[in-house]
């Protein structure tokens, strides 16, 4: 059990990810990219909530009914994705009330026609009215406006608790998950609905939450690399992969439940509604689990190996076996390292020999008799 | 030690059980929404033209009221000048009636007498002996002279002077039946007069006619901090409809006459009397109102809010309700919750497969977060009118998977020390304390997203917001009054401390460094 898998498990890789930042940084730029010229040229299919359109009212008498009203849609090639179709009551008088996007005034009349001849109705009896959004324009300012208040106290509240630094790249970070979760909207076409809104917002708090835990372990490990010569690349690239296995693990147990409800609910069990929403936060989840490994840490790291105190040691990497070192003892090996055991040698230090096993783990403290 | 984990284990257990059962007693359960169980639908139409800018405000007043925390979710549509408001799960018509009230028509009126409010006693009885005549004629002349020759009818005359005159017209028009009766039959009081109980003060006020309305104010009315307490503030409109008809009414209640002998002016919505303050001063020159007293934050905002409702107000007929049916239907939660149970399930499997035993606390803990998310959820239905949709449903699903990383911090951080070597038992401590520093500023994060979104918005995103900070507060009060204890305690146990009870045992040295 030596493979790849195993240290993964055990948190013993050594996967140099600041060293290949400009992969994640190029990937992410094509996408943003797509996005934006995605919203230029075909922008969001905004679904009725948003967009309002038109409703039409039939009182149920002859073959009139839910799915009735329904195949007479799809007979006008209308997708009855997100088509409302309701039955209302009052009193003993029954109407289907039929909601749906914007249409062209002929569809509007055949669909009318068609309603009226199945509830052996004339077509007067259809009422046909053109219906707000729902969501109207205040909802969206109001909930942008908070949007900006909320960015600004988190950072404020990540400046505090770690630093500046830490809380741009974080801000960036959650911006560009909802960016290419929009994109991905854009480009597929996907109708956006409230739950979408939603969908999006989990995201956004998914993603700020994996950027926290991981820039935590960060600010760990800066403060234990703090007395050494170690570059700040050195520091994230020791992060991630002690965070690694977290991470995976989180994102399959945050992914699990939102594929089983994409695969199985709407799949299997024929509930179209969730599609859409659960496609959403698919994809947005994964983003943001990228993101704070890809995007957010490699951003810190360019910030930070400007700063004063790690500019010395900037763009200098410990790889492969000199990382699993520096993560399992604290101290940097290689050519610097090296020198200075030189230097030492040369006036005469000769460094006592260590053990592999003391310079490789902390040893344990010795076990206490149990105290009862 | 040992006494207080086991005491933190036992007293959540014990509440999430306790406060379960108490909902099921009580027959509170999670309400279903628009989509999934269909509600009451309430076609509201408005009286005369409309300006667009005051429906939307009717409509704001009409969210605020259906959905005051944010939960409910109905669905409030505008059909053309008609505003359909859809309620989940209100089945009784005259329910939805009441609940939607009517809009924040705002008025005015001269106290005329203050009494307690005794349960039992019939308001006649309390204004039997007052002998103050009103003179309701002088304010109906002051604006529109011509509409109060008209008796109550459903359509309004035009406008004869701007917003304000149109509105006033309209309570008068209902209220006067011809232009001479001094007495109301049915009350027994003077005409124009009318007893209105307190919204909270528990006081019943005998009122005179209404002499203005809340268009007299401007629609940005605060509530402010002014030495040291909280007052409202409002600007008059100037002119006629505003800072000279408000003039008028506290030039009279300051001299203290026969029609304002309590010098108070009641500020009145839907049948209530919000605030009933004393004027100070015998008119307002410089165009703003202070309204002083010993609010408390939350009343001084809800005053200036209802005067904000009111500068703009939409009179409405009477509203028709309908039932309206689901438009997903219950196979949709069926599908929902089925596949949302497997994926939970999915998640635990490979948190057993992962983590091995401990998993049993992570099954524990999320029984616990569950049972108080379904007991406040439940209790919420009941009395905040919350209704779950698919998409909320859904999302509380999608939330245990999130819920589940404070586990995968707290046990990867145990993982590191039992591989350097350490016993489960030594670094469980250690390990939860560094991993709860850690939930801390993550769910910290979480906290305030969703207080200024639920603060800020309106719709689906309060109700989002409302969630948010639900599941990110269970999880934090989970993580420690359970999580903790529960795996302190296991970790004492002999089982934990056998062999590779994480999947791990300490590194050794050879494959840590190849």
């Amino acid at each position: 059990m030596a493979g790849g898998m195993s240290r993964l498990f055990r948190g013993e890789t050594t996967i140099n990810f600041y060293g290949r930042r400009n992969v994640g940084f190029i990937a992410s730029a094509l996408l943003l990219v797509v996005t934006v010229g995605s919203l230029f040229s075909q922008g969001l299919n905004l679904g009725i909530d948003f967009k309002g359109g038109v409703a039409f009212e039939v009182p149920v008498a002859g073959t009139m009914s839910e799915a009735k009203a329904k195949e007479i849609l799809v007979a006008n090639k209308i997708k009855t994705d997100n088509v409302k179709i309701q039955t209302l009551t009052s009193g003993t008088t029954k109407r289907v009330r039929i909601q749906l996007g914007d249409l062209p005034v002929t569809t509007r009349t055949t669909i009318q026609e068609s309603l009226a001849k199945s509830a052996n109705a004339t077509v007067n009896d259809v009422s046909v009215s053109t219906v707000s959004s729902t969501w109207g324009r205040n909802i969206t300012t109001k909930a942008i406006k908070a949007l900006l208040i909320f960015f600004l106290i988190v950072s404020l509240f990540i400046a505090w608790r770690f630093e500046w630094r830490m809380a741009l790249s974080a801000i960036i970070a959650m911006v560009h998950d909802v960016g290419i979760s929009v994109g991905v909207y854009s480009v597929f076409k996907l109708e956006v609905t409230p739950a979408t809104v939603v969908a999006f917002l989990t995201i956004l708090g998914f993603s700020l939450y994996d950027t926290i835990v991981v820039f935590d372990k960060v600010h760990d490990n800066n403060e234990r690399f703090s007395g050494s010569k170690v570059s700040y690349g050195d520091i994230v690239n020791v992060s991630m992969n002690e965070v690694l296995m977290r991470s995976l693990n989180t994102s399959i147990a945050a992914l699990l439940p939102v594929l089983s409800l994409l695969v199985l609910g709407s799949g299997v069990f024929g509930a179209i509604a969730l599609r859409e929403f659960a496609l959403a936060l698919l994809v947005g989840l994964a983003t943001g689990a990228y993101s704070s490994i890809y995007i957010a840490s490699p951003l810190l790291g360019i910030l930070k190996e400007r700063s004063d105190q790690h500019r010395p040691m900037r763009g200098h990497l410990s790889i492969g076996v000199d990382m699993a070192h520096l993560m399992h003892t604290g101290a940097p090996v290689g050519r610097r390292a090296a020198a200075r055991a030189a230097t030492d040698a040369s006036q005469g230090i000769i460094p006592a020999p260590v053990a592999v096993e003391a310079l490789l783990s902390h040893p344990p403290r010795p076990r206490k008799k149990s105290r009862r | 030690m040992t006494r207080r984990l086991v005491l933190s284990l036992v007293a959540i257990v014990l509440l999430a059980g306790g406060t379960f059962t108490a909902n099921l007693v009580a027959g509170n359960h999670p309400s279903l929404g628009l989509d999934l169980q269909g509600g009451a639908s309430v076609t509201m139409t408005p009286v005369g033209e409309v300006d667009p800018a005051a429906l939307s405000v009717a409509v704001d007043i009409i969210r605020q009221r259906v959905d005051s925390i944010g939960v409910a979710e109905p669905e409030i549509i505008r059909q053309g000048n008609t505003v359909v408001v859809n309620l989940p799960g209100v089945k009784d018509q005259q329910q939805a009636l009441d609940t939607i009230g009517r809009t924040g028509a705002v008025e005015m009126r001269p106290v005329l007498k203050v009494a307690e409010n005794p349960d039992n006693t019939t308001t006649t009885t309390v204004v039997g002996g007052t002998t103050t005549t009103v003179k309701g004629a002088t304010t109906t002349t002051v604006k529109g002279a011509t509409t109060t020759q008209k008796p109550a009818s459903t359509t309004l005359p035009p406008p004869a002077g701007g917003v304000g005159s149109s509105r006033i017209a309209a309570v008068t028009t209902t209220t006067i039946p011809a232009t001479t009766a001094p007495v109301d039959p049915l009350t027994g009081l003077p005409e124009g007069q009318t007893v209105l109980p307190g919204r909270k003060d528990g006081l019943l006020y005998l009122l005179g006619p209404a002499e203005a309305t809340g268009e007299v104010f401007s629609n940005d009315s605060s509530a402010q901090v002014d030495a040291g307490g909280w007052v409202v503030v409002a600007k008059l409109r100037s002119g006629a409809g505003g800072a000279d008809l408000w003039n008028a009414l506290s030039t009279k209640c300051y001299a203290g006459g026969a029609d304002c002998p309590t010098k108070a002016i009641a500020i009145i919505l839907d049948g209530e009397v919000i605030s009933a303050p004393t004027v100070q001063t015998p008119t307002f020159d410089n165009g703003s109102v202070q309204i002083s007293g010993s609010f408390s934050q939350t009343e001084a905002k809800d005053l200036a809010r209802v005067l904000q409702f009111g500068a703009v107000p939409v009179k409405f007929d009477t509203p028709t309700v309908q039932t309206v049916s689901a438009s997903l239907g219950k196979d949709s939660l069926h599908a929902a919750v089925l596949s949302g149970l497997i994926g939970v399930l999915l998640v635990l499997l490979f948190l057993l497969f992962y983590y091995r035993l401990l998993a049993i606390v992570v099954v524990g803990g999320l029984s616990v977060s569950g049972l108080l998310l379904w007991s406040v959820i439940s209790w919420l239905s009941k009395t905040n009118g919350l209704a779950l949709t698919l998409s909320g449903a859904a999302g509380i699903i999608v939330s245990i998977g999130v819920t589940v990383d404070s586990y995968v911090v707290f046990f990867e951080k145990l993982k590191d020390d039992v591989q350097q070597g350490r016993t489960l038992r030594n670094s469980a401590a250690r390990g939860f304390e560094r991993a709860w520093r850690t939930i801390l500023a993550a769910d910290t994060v979480s906290l305030i997203g969703a207080v200024v979104l639920w603060w800020l918005t309106v719709g689906s995103v309060r109700g989002f917001a409302f969630f948010l900070g639900l599941s990110t507060m269970a999880d934090m009060i989970v993580s420690y009054f359970f999580t903790r204890p529960a795996v302190l305690l296991l970790a004492k146990t002999k089982l934990f401390n056998r062999g590779r009870v994480l999947g791990v045992a300490k590194a050794k040295i050879s494959e840590a460094v190849a």
